[in-house]
């Protein structure tokens, strides 16, 4: 509890410091919201031309793409620390402050990064989402409400995960991995789309080692009336665990992996 | 002549990295993958007029030239933010030239460097998923100049972004803004050709349809070799506007250059 206050004191801090640029921090946060909107843009140009992708209807479509936007720009808000700077704080020595206080280095790797840049991009999420739940004429129940939450917050999980392989390779190699930009961004560029539309090796990919599939689609679809391979009602609330298995994988690789850390000596 | 030394020496230097090329490819590849196999699923729903091998090859060649549009000089930007800009104005060579030099060299090198292996990998991928031929030898032989004119506006336009970073020092807000509007308008998001109908009447002609989308359209003959000379004309029109504007916003800045002392 006292390392989730120190979180959240840190978190407001940061975001105060970075208001200090009010003109700086509104153009950029326009900027973003132009960005996601464009990406929105997107969907909305293919849903004019397609009308629908594999039984999924546009409305559909869009509420795949509102809980992906908004997992994963949530993730950049609340897990900067990770997502963006882990490797610069590697490479310039920062992390070497972090080994010597009372706290854990992941701790504090997360007190020391957010983005609040990136609430327009989740405003343009959860839009997404309002739009799509309106077009496929969702009925919200509390239990639809509960799915929801559970995915999104799983698939935050998820994401921190696989932005976490980045982070241990940064510790080995002073050099940041670009390989692993495939299953961070390419997974959120394709899985912003059902996975049933893509061939079985790009599936197994996003259901086995980055469980997209498993944290989103299958709750989703089933909040949309259309379960996933047919796949019954729980199916909805245990595989978005997948999410937080991977967090837990991850979070003890990385404290594997700080045990072999060397600091750059700048 | 200075301006062709730079150029070689930053030829060289895109030369010296190949890890990250590799990484690069690998990342551009998936990333292509995945495009194709989603317009695949699109259109086995509702097959469109344009066939989905045109859509593909779009895709590779967009993704093949991914560094053409993407590449920045981010040494100009830190000495931009540092100040050391000061330097650069003491060179005997105009700034503007100079650094035009440097991008075109970079892009130029890295694009061919990491299109080359993508397009040789794609050209394997079974029919429908990977690139195909071009539509006619001609079409092909027409497609390389208006590359390079492509490449000539992309590097007028990555000025133009540095141009507005000389002003605010904060590389972000603009330089974020001017390149989705490139991601978008270039086709690398979703192909100008997907575009609605309407829509690409006025697309075509902005300055961002001409780096890769013109050349594309060359290549898979959605423009015919006999329009050629109409688009080397539009292109040419937008390098010349674009390389004057970006020379004037140049000179603008460097009257009003305040350099950060320390």
């Amino acid at each position: 509890m006292n390392t989730l206050r120190l979180y959240f004191k840190s978190i407001v801090m940061l975001i105060k410091s970075q208001l200090q640029y009010p003109s700086s921090f509104i153009m950029q946060t326009l900027a973003q919201l132009v960005m996601e909107g464009g990406e929105m843009m997107v969907v909305i140009l293919i849903v004019d031309r397609f009308e629908s992708l594999k039984g999924w209807s546009g409305g559909n479509l869009y509420f795949f793409f509102g809980i992906m936007s908004v997992s994963f720009y949530l993730t950049e808000l609340f897990g900067r620390g990770i997502t963006g700077d882990f490797p610069s704080m590697v490479r310039t020595g920062r992390l070497d402050t972090f080994l010597i206080r009372p706290r854990g280095v992941l701790t504090q790797v997360l007190c020391g990064g957010t983005d609040p840049r990136r609430i327009t991009c989740i405003a343009v999420g959860v839009a997404a989402l309002i739009m799509g739940s309106n077009l496929s004429g969702i009925a919200w129940s509390p239990l639809k409400v509960l799915a929801l939450v559970e995915s999104i917050a799983m698939s935050c999980l998820l994401i921190l995960g696989l932005f976490m392989i980045e982070a241990i390779f940064s510790i080995f190699s002073v050099k940041s991995v670009e390989l692993v930009n495939a299953i961070t961004y390419g997974g959120r560029s394709a899985c912003q789309y059902p996975i049933d539309v893509y061939p079985l090796p790009l599936r197994a990919l996003f259901t086995v080692i980055a469980p997209f599939a498993l944290t989103m689609h299958v709750p989703a679809s089933w909040i949309l009336d259309k379960p996933l391979y047919g796949w019954p009602v729980w199916t909805a609330f245990v595989t978005p665990l997948a999410g937080a298995v991977v967090f837990a994988v991850m979070t003890a690789l990385f404290h594997l992996a700080m045990r072999h850390y060397r600091s750059t000596g700048s | 002549m200075s301006y062709f030394t730079v150029f070689k020496m930053r030829l060289r230097m895109e030369l010296q990295y190949r890890g990250a090329m590799i990484g690069g490819i690998a990342c551009q590849m998936f990333f292509g993958l995945i495009l194709v196999a989603l317009y695949r699923a699109l259109y086995a729903g509702k097959p469109q007029s344009l066939p989905i091998e045109s859509v593909a090859t779009y895709v590779w060649l967009q993704q093949a030239f991914f560094r053409m549009m993407l590449a920045s000089d981010s040494e100009l930007v830190d000495k931009i933010k540092s100040g050391d800009i000061a330097y650069d104005m003491c060179r005997p060579v105009d700034m503007y030239g100079f650094y035009y030099a440097r991008i075109m060299a970079q892009k130029l090198m890295g694009s061919i460097m990491r299109a080359v292996p993508m397009l040789v990998m794609a050209s394997l991928l079974p029919k429908g998923w990977g690139i195909s031929l071009p539509a006619s030898l001609t079409g092909f032989l027409a497609a390389i100049p208006a590359l390079f004119l492509g490449l000539l506006c992309v590097c007028a336009l990555e000025n133009i972004t540095v141009a507005f970073t000389m002003k605010t020092l904060d590389p972000r807000g603009m330089q974020g803004l001017l390149n989705l509007l490139m991601m978008t308008f270039s086709g690398n998001l979703l192909p100008l050709t997907l575009f609605p109908e309407s829509w690409q009447k006025v697309i075509t002609f902005l300055p961002y349809a001409q780096l890769l989308d013109a050349p594309i359209r060359l290549y898979t003959g959605s423009f015919m070799p006999n329009e050629a000379l109409r688009i080397y004309a539009i292109q040419a029109f937008w390098v010349i506007i674009l390389i004057a504007l970006g020379v004037f916003m140049w000179n603008a800045n460097k009257k009003r250059m305040i350099v950060q002392g320390g």
